[in-house]
């Protein structure tokens, strides 16, 4: 069990923007110069990288020892599946760590949204971001993980594939239109007043009234323009060593209690054909182990911060993670809340509906701030946090 | 233009039977028992080499959404549509389009029965319609 045996040393990120001057690359190096300096470290002293693996991560490991000048890593791995590595990167750095693998190892995410694929642009090819040079020609998908017979339906989205989880989760816990619009647009509305108070934020200086969100288009029925998340340039980065180097480095390391990662049958990226209901966004037997790993219950968690590609997503991650009881949440939402004075507080940043989208990672950045004290959204006393990605990807970090 | 499959080996029985206007999902020989989409082997006894069986084309609304904003420069003309997954009488979903009604006609639940679009010479695309 990783209980406090690794920590995180330092956090780094770039400015966030709808386009960047910089490519990836630029804004790599960027978020990592910027978390080693927060360790107090030299890019010298990395030994080890973990990172999203290809084609989500478009920066490798040779194109950053080159460019930092890192005399040799000796441990790297990569996580599959998209916003799924995120638990897993942690795990695997961890897990290096622990092994004396290696002693110093970034873990990264770099994005250049506005150079490279885009769900929400209607005017080219689709998630590839292709530009589309004979509007005449037909549009093959080579068949990868059962997109071939998902795409042809215009089936091709994050956005999508969670108006049908939306759907189905309204279906099944008898919510009318308006029960399912009132719980997403608490959500979204929460998520927006805390990007406000953040200056990192996209959303900073868009305040967003119930008006303001029941205006907005329809997206994917039951799916508004707000509840789904930004499309940005930026990166992130931070630096996991033991926990004995961490706090020689630092007074306030934030140690890492647990990290998991699964994959079960359809729990990939637009998986659809789940045989069971299709609501299971976090097992419930990996969440057990998240917080049987971590020593730590449910009640312990002080801030959560969970992956949001839709204002879905944390909605159900309240069930799936066992903090409400299933169907339940939407309830819950409405009266309790998930703002700063809520049970628990959730993606206290503004997360990807409001902040900025760098898949999962800057909810990583957000939780070492509450726990370092130092977010702008700060919860008093916060000393366990929680960040949650689908599929079984998580990590429960403590100061 | 038209967003079409690319076929496998493993796919192209699947397409095939559209094209002829039958659906089909593969069956397991030795347990009998039915999955979708193909796989090389059956997921419940192992048996390689699944065969296909032709299913009745009826089933229910197991969710839907209404597309009102495009992904695909391919798919602008077609705004609004709907994405639903069917759950077929037999066990089985698909994931698949809504024909034949109104976009804010569809109801989960609702019964629904295969119909086919000729989308290319070369691929016909199975979609659902509202039994009337």
């Amino acid at each position: 069990m990783i209980r406090r045996e690794v920590a995180i040393a330092g956090i780094g990120q770039t400015a966030y923007g709808k386009a960047l001057p910089g490519t990836a690359w630029d804004l790599a190096i960027e978020a990592i110069l910027a978390a080693l300096a927060d360790a107090g470290l030299e890019p010298a002293d990395v030994d080890g990288m973990c990172r999203f693996a290809p084609p989500f991560e478009p920066v490798s490991e040779p194109m950053l020892v080159r460019a930092l000048g890192i005399p040799e890593l000796r441990f790297f791995a990569e996580s599959p599946l998209g916003g799924e590595a995120l638990g897993a990167v942690i795990a695997h750095a961890a897990a290096a760590v622990m092994t004396g693998l290696a002693r110093v190892v970034v873990v990264y995410r770099a994005l250049s949204q506005s150079t490279g694929g885009r769900f929400g642009r209607a005017d080219r090819g689709g998630p590839s971001g292709a530009a589309v040079s004979d509007p005449q020609a037909d549009v093959v998908v080579a068949e990868e993980d059962n997109r071939s017979f998902a795409w042809p339906y215009g089936l091709m989205s994050p956005g999508q594939l969670f108006a049908l989880w939306a759907r189905r989760y309204a279906i099944v816990n008898g919510l009318t239109d308006e029960d399912l619009t009132r719980a997403l647009g608490s959500i979204a509305i929460t998520q927006r007043a805390y990007a406000n108070a953040n200056p990192s934020a996209l959303m900073r200086d868009r305040t967003m009234t119930w008006e303001d969100y029941r205006a907005a288009r329809m997206i994917s029925e039951p799916l508004r323009l707000f509840d789904l998340c930004l499309e940005n340039d930026g990166a992130c980065a931070y630096v996991i060593t033991s926990a004995a180097m961490a706090r020689s480095l630092r007074a306030d390391p934030v140690h890492v209690l647990s990290a998991t990662q699964t994959i079960s049958p359809y729990r990939e990226p637009m998986g659809i054909y789940v045989t069971g209901e299709l609501l299971e966004l976090f097992p419930p037997a990996t969440a057990d182990r998240l917080f049987a790993d971590a020593g730590v219950t449910r009640s312990d968690i002080d801030v959560a911060q969970f992956y949001d590609a839709t204002s879905y997503m944390p909605l159900r991650s309240l069930e799936s993670y066992g903090f409400v009881a299933d169907g339940q949440a939407w309830r819950y939402v409405t009266e309790a809340g998930t703002g700063p004075d809520s049970p628990l507080p959730v993606n206290t940043h503004g997360g990807h509906l409001s902040e900025a989208y760098l898949h999962g990672m800057n909810g990583v950045l957000e939780a070492v701030r509450q726990l370092r004290g130092t977010a702008v959204n700060q919860v008093r006393g916060a000393s366990v946090a929680l960040v949650g990605a689908p599929a079984g990807s998580a990590t429960i970090l403590a100061r | 233009m038209a967003i079409i499959p690319g076929m496998t080996d493993l796919t192209r029985p699947y397409w095939e039977a559209a094209r002829e206007g039958r659906l089909v999902v593969q069956q397991c020989p030795a347990c009998g028992r039915s999955w979708h989409p193909p796989l090389p082997a059956c997921p419940h006894c192992h048996r390689a080499g699944p065969g296909w069986r032709e299913v009745a084309g009826t089933g229910t609304v197991y969710t839907y959404t209404v597309v009102r904003h495009p992904t695909h420069v391919a798919l602008a003309d077609a705004i609004p549509y709907v994405i639903a997954i069917v759950e077929l009488t037999e066990g089985p979903r698909v994931v698949t389009g809504i024909t034949g009604c109104d976009v804010g006609d569809v109801r989960a639940g609702m019964p629904v029965r295969v119909t086919f679009s000729a989308v290319t010479g070369e691929v016909t695309l199975p979609y659902f319609e509202p039994v009337a």
